[in-house]
């Protein structure tokens, strides 16, 4: 709970909302209001999705037949290489900690701005920057090494891969710094009576992610300029003509690469944590175990990133090691959904689309979750080794939980957003379909991959058929889905759309005790913190407290 | 503006906290002094014999004057204790880094003499032998091959299908 | 944060004017700074330690080719380099010390900072200068990085894959020098800064945190050294 002054009327603020408070392009281009910077980092990543979205129907869609069917090769490896080039480091990186991360970590925290507000408009331009350049790589000649750049192939193509390499280097700055600041703003920005143990969990997952961002992207950046400098000095390190080995390249890029999706989940946890308290009005379940299991999450996460190397020519007793630990990570992980669900049990659930979003993430993430343990037995994945299992493994996690979490945490804090409401009725419908279409879509993936369809292939033996058919049709659905969700957020700019109060949800955290669109420099005045975020008032049975 | 000054939730009792450390210049001589001993003696025992010690006395110097500049110049003896936690969790992270990779690293130079792969294969070749892997060392297949593709030293590019099957070799 | 009251501070009331509109007090905004700087710090030491990790990989696997490569270089450039790293790291602290005492407003306070920075700068345009001798040397007799090396044509016979060698020797003291110059520039920008008076006991971040950021070109360095140099 907080205090403000009674005379102050949150749903009249004094104070023009951080939309109005400053005119013109350049306040917009040069702003160093976190709120501000969250809403553009929130409309480019969209347009990523999208694009990235956009080349995944497209390369669905070739698979329809076993058969060539409008694209060559060469142009199926690049759209599945782009594919997942700009969905990682355009879209799902930086989707949670630059859109909703920065919108909210200082409203969160009661503060006026992040530490460094100069250093966050940097972040944005940086990250701006390697948006323009992974899209030039795809003008300039493309590239068609699959995200994962390995070697030699990716030091030797001739497509804009030095580009590519250098597009993603940028990236990574963008992601360090903001991380940096996340960090820095916890640990000295928070309100007055904000101890380490009344801050949202939205907050820790936040900070759990800055770290392991601040540990693990540099070496990504040595990485890839390796992989440039290669290109063209022909270095000879990851070149085994010239003395090197390619395995060195697999094990710098996962060092950063597997802690890089705990980046993409952590921040999701987050979102769910936030969701699921507030739409069953119910303390969290365990709050100290799911907010010690995302830092125990982003330290394990660094130990285990052999599990990517099984098949490579790594050694078998580092693979058995690498096994091991990546069983350990799946605990802390366990912890929460176990949380979660417990968190549900007994509270006054109601069903919007937040909380179908927050629902629909434990169904597919733990699936996702548990089809980990699969791969990373490692006599399984011999088998399953580059198929189509391990493509619906992440898909289930990245897509069924992040992507999916991301929506509802964009659904829920809408109105803080935007100071209106999403339209719920299509918003339902577009949850429906996304879900269906997702499960659809790579759900058969698994059967596929487990029965030896190899991913980045477009062509593909007759007896796959049937498969590839209804996941493309699955696409088809996930796809429309998506449009409908993405229509229902945009009825809020209408006219006639609801306005929301500051606190619509009857939510404890500070961003609610704010108005919606909160003011430029969040709260009029500083607010002190006295209990948990998770202390439910007596609610009416409306469900609804606007 | 509230009078009460706070950081990290707590009230501050000095409302301009600062931390001021300042170290007499006295100590910053002694550790330069310190520091361009260390490196001479770096250097010495850089003609010194020691076999395969040499390595890590080689590091421990290094470390110590290391430990000086962060210690001393860098404040970090009298400092906000998070920062050290900071340094000190970099390296355990640099560690594990390193820990996990060399020991691969390791195995796979075991494996590469085993195999004869690598530069060995390629002082196999310029001598006039076949390496011991791969196709070069069945000759039918070789020719096969080459009669689809052209001659075998040329990098990359064969056509459409077999580029996939080629790729889908050690990723993920 | 520990409640140290070394310096005595009578500031009191006295609204800071370097504090930013976001913090609440000097106290929070110099130890934010100081904080991110060291996490940034956490970052590029990451970073180098990929490099120092490739080094080790490959003196594990050709250790007679590391050393006989190494023999080229000139250990008495590394040393006089090394020694002028280290005067620059005492130079920068007593810039940042000259700052904590420095008294608001006063001028002559701002001109020992400057100084100490004006030699810092010096000994980083010595280190510059040694390192285009050296990298002219190795361009002359032909032992450049990778693709490019032909030291074989200058009569340089190294035996193994020396190519490598000096692509890591090449990347690793070449990342280096650009942070070098990095922080030269820096350095110059809070020269300027300083100069307009902007440094002293209320406000000497700035200072400080470039001083951490120079700390750690040493650091690097003082690995590099005996690494490249003086291998055994």
């Amino acid at each position: 709970m907080s205090e403000q002054p009674a005379s102050y009327d949150l749903e009249n603020p004094s104070e023009p909302n951080f939309y109005k408070a400053q005119k013109g392009l350049k306040s917009w281009l040069f702003t160093v209001d976190h709120k501000r910077l969250g809403v553009m980092y929130l409309a480019s990543v969209i347009l990523f999705f999208f694009v990235a979205g956009f080349l995944a129907i497209a390369l669905r869609t070739e698979l329809l037949t076993p058969a060539q069917d409008f694209v060559s090769a060469s142009t199926y490896n690049q759209l599945f290489t782009l594919h997942g080039a700009i969905m990682t480091f355009l879209f799902i990186i930086p989707a949670t900690p630059g859109a909703l991360g920065n919108f909210l970590l200082p409203l969160m925290l009661g503060a006026k701005d992040v530490a460094f507000p100069r250093l966050n408009l940097l972040s944005f331009w940086i990250y701006s920057a390697a948006a323009v350049m992974l899209l030039c790589t795809l003008l300039l000649g493309g590239l068609d090494t699959g995200w994962t750049f390995y070697t030699p192939y990716s030091t030797a193509t001739g497509t804009a891969a030095g580009l590519a390499a250098l597009g993603v280097f940028v990236a990574g700055f963008s992601s360090i710094l903001t991380g940096l600041n996340f960090v820095v703003t916890v640990h000295r920005m928070r309100a007055p009576g904000q101890t380490w143990d009344r801050m949202p969990l939205f907050v820790w997952a936040i900070y759990a992610t800055a770290v392991i961002q601040i540990l693990a992207t540099p070496v990504l950046a040595i990485t890839v300029l390796l992989v440039f400098i290669e290109r063209f000095l022909g270095i000879g390190i990851f070149d085994p003509a010239m003395g090197g080995d390619p395995v060195l390249f697999q094990h710098f890029f996962w060092f950063y690469s597997h802690p890089a999706v705990y980046i993409m989940i952590l921040p999701g946890f987050g979102i769910i944590s936030e969701i699921l308290t507030v739409h069953s009005r119910k303390h969290v379940f365990g709050y100290k175990a799911i907010a010690l299991s995302s830092v125990a999450i982003a330290i394990i996460s660094f130990l285990v990133w052999g599990h990517h190397l099984f098949v490579s020519g790594q050694s078998e007793l580092v693979g058995v090691i690498f096994s091991f630990l990546t069983f350990a990570v799946a605990v802390p992980t366990a912890i929460k959904v176990f949380s979660w669900v417990a968190t549900l049990y007994g509270g006054s659930i109601v069903y919007n689309t937040p909380m179908w979003y927050g629902l629909m993430f434990l169904w597919t993430f733990t699936i996702g979750g548990v089809t980990g343990l699969y791969l990373s037995t490692i006599a399984t994945d011999v088998h399953l080794h580059d198929t189509y299992f391990v493509v619906a493994h992440f898909h289930y996690v990245m897509m069924g939980g992040l992507v999916i979490a991301f929506i509802g945490g964009v659904y829920h804090w809408w109105p803080k957003i935007t100071g209106r409401f999403y339209h719920e009725a299509s918003g339902k419908l577009g949850a429906l379909l996304v879900f269906i279409g997702f499960n659809i879509t790579f759900g058969t993936q698994f059967f596929l991959g487990h029965q030896g369809m190899p991913r980045r292939y477009f062509a593909y033996l007759p007896e796959y058929t049937t498969m590839h058919q209804v996941s493309t049709i699955g696409s088809y659905v996930l796809a429309l889905g998506l449009v409908i969700a993405g229509i229902s957020l945009a009825m809020a700019f209408r006219k006639s759309a609801p306005k929301a109060s500051s606190n619509p949800w009857g939510a404890v955290s500070l961003e609610w005790k704010t108005s919606s669109p909160p003011i430029e420099h969040n709260f009029h005045d500083t607010p002190h913190v006295t209990g948990s975020p998770y202390d439910f008032p007596e609610i009416d049975k409306s469900g609804r407290t606007h | 503006m509230s009078s009460l000054a706070y950081l990290k939730g707590k009230e501050l009792e000095n409302p301009v906290e600062c931390h001021h450390h300042v170290a007499p210049v006295s100590l910053y001589v002694v550790i330069l002094l310190a520091l361009f001993g260390l490196t001479g003696l770096t250097y010495a025992v850089s003609f010194a014999d020691l076999g395969p010690l040499s390595l890590p006395v080689a590091m421990a110097v290094a470390t110590l004057k290391a430990s000086l500049v962060v210690a001393f110049f860098m404040h970090l003896k009298d400092d906000d204790r998070y920062n050290l936690f900071i340094f000190l969790g970099t390296l355990i992270f640099i560690g594990i880094f390193f820990g996990f990779t060399l020991f691969d690293m390791q195995a796979r130079d075991a494996l590469n003499d085993e195999q004869r792969t690598f530069v060995r294969a390629e002082d196999e070749r310029n001598a006039g032998n076949n390496p011991a892997i791969g196709i070069s060392n069945d000759p039918a297949r070789l020719a096969a091959w080459e009669a689809k593709h052209g001659s075998h030293d040329e990098e990359g590019h064969a056509e459409e299908e077999h580029s996939e099957g080629e790729k889908a070799e050690g990723e993920h | 944060m520990s409640d140290s009251t070394h310096a005595a501070h009578t500031d009191g009331e006295e609204h800071n004017p370097f504090v930013a509109h976001h913090f609440d007090n000097m106290g929070q905004q110099a130890g934010a700074a100081k904080l991110g700087m060291w996490l940034f710090l956490a970052t590029e030491l990451l970073m180098f330690s990929g490099l120092f990790l490739a080094y080790f990989i490959c003196r594990m696997w050709y250790p007679d080719m590391v050393l006989g490569a190494h023999e080229y270089l000139s250990k008495t450039a590394g040393g006089i380099n090394t020694c002028v790293l280290l005067f620059s790291s005492w130079t920068m602290a007593m810039a940042v010390r000259s700052a904590q005492i420095g008294k608001p407003g006063s001028k002559e306070d701002a001109a020992k900072i400057k100084k100490y920075l004006l030699l810092t700068l010096l000994c980083a345009g010595v280190f510059l200068v040694v390192k285009y001798f050296e990298y002219s040397a190795k361009f002359e007799h032909g032992m450049l990085p990778g693709k490019f090396y032909t030291a074989h044509l200058h009569g340089y016979e190294i035996e193994g894959l020396p190519h490598i060698f000096f692509g890591i020797y090449f990347i690793m003291t070449g990342l280096h020098g650009v942070h070098v110059l990095v922080g030269m520039a820096v350095m110059i920008w809070i020269y300027i800064r300083a100069s307009r008076g902007e440094f002293s006991r209320d406000n000497y971040a700035g200072v400080e945190n470039t001083g951490l950021y120079w700390h750690l070109v040493d650091l690097v360095w003082i690995f590099l050294f005996p690494l490249l140099y003086l291998v055994k």
